[in-house]
């Protein structure tokens, strides 16, 4: 293990954790975070952190925006008189 | 070529989502609802160009963005450039282990402490071109090349937009940890 195995874990830990790397690049990296501490701990964080993003980043609509959409939709229909 | 008569159906159920996505952009709930309106409407009458079997989803945020984009972009709304100087990858994960030392996975169990106005603060504060590719990828769960055709860039700046945009919500995270408290210095 070598400051250049966690140099090369770190710049492709987007695409690692965005499933955007090679099925080499998986293996090395793969390999390096089952012997580094430091860099496993870095890979469990930033996934635990888009998690965390995902789920705490959403509104409801107000239940009236749904129901003007839906009347906005028919109003377009064909056939339907024009408001 | 899709048939008008099942876009209610089809379409409508991304309703929610479609808001969720305006509201993080505008930080407005009157704007945001426009922003939905508008995008159906335009969805609606273009309908018949969506290929039918496609990516519904993606095509309906790609209208939503360049409605956003149309309406607000002369405001300026946020800085065009966040400062962001030379931040660090794994900007965070680094400052969190700073200060808590060598307690094992107190990095992680602080981001169980922030609330979801922390996290919607924090996405808000990015400009757009930054907030954009953060939001598709981490909430909505968008692959690279379906953001690049949402937002008609090439992968490349996808990718770099994504991993700097990550890091300045990071950056952002840190300051509102350690207003809260959060990050054990007593600051």
């Amino acid at each position: 293990m070598s400051q250049r195995d966690c140099d090369h874990a770190v710049e492709y830990i987007y695409q690692y954790l965005d499933r955007q790397v090679t099925w080499r690049r998986k293996v090395k990296i793969r390999r390096h975070l089952q012997r580094c501490g430091y860099c496993g701990g870095a890979y469990a964080f930033e996934e635990h952190l888009i998690e965390v993003v995902s789920r705490r980043c959403r509104d409801e609509p107000p239940p009236e925006l749904i129901d003007r959409l839906r009347t906005l939709i028919r109003e377009q229909e064909p056939g339907s008189t024009p408001g | 070529m899709a048939d008008r008569a099942t876009f209610e159906t089809d379409a409508l159920q991304y309703a929610p989502q479609l808001y969720s996505a305006a509201l993080r952009m505008t930080r407005n709930p009157a704007d945001a609802e426009d922003v939905v309106q508008e995008t159906f409407l335009k969805a609606y009458r273009a309908f018949d160009t969506f290929e039918a079997g496609t990516n519904l989803k993606a095509w309906l945020y790609r209208i939503l963005t360049n409605t956003y984009i149309n309406r607000y972009r002369k405001q300026q709304r946020r800085p065009s450039e966040v400062e962001l100087g030379e931040l660090q990858d794994i900007y965070l994960y680094r400052r969190l282990g700073e200060v808590s030392g060598a307690t094992p996975s107190a990095e992680e169990s602080v981001l169980d402490q922030f609330i979801d106005s922390d996290i919607k603060d924090a996405m808000e504060s990015l400009p757009e071109h930054f907030l954009l590719p953060v939001y598709y990828a981490d909430v909505e769960g968008f692959s690279y090349k379906e953001i690049a055709e949402i937002l008609d860039i090439p992968i490349g700046t996808v990718m770099s937009r994504l991993h700097r945009g990550r890091k300045a919500l990071q950056k952002k995270l840190w300051h509102l940890a350690e207003e809260h408290g959060m990050t054990g210095t007593g600051s």
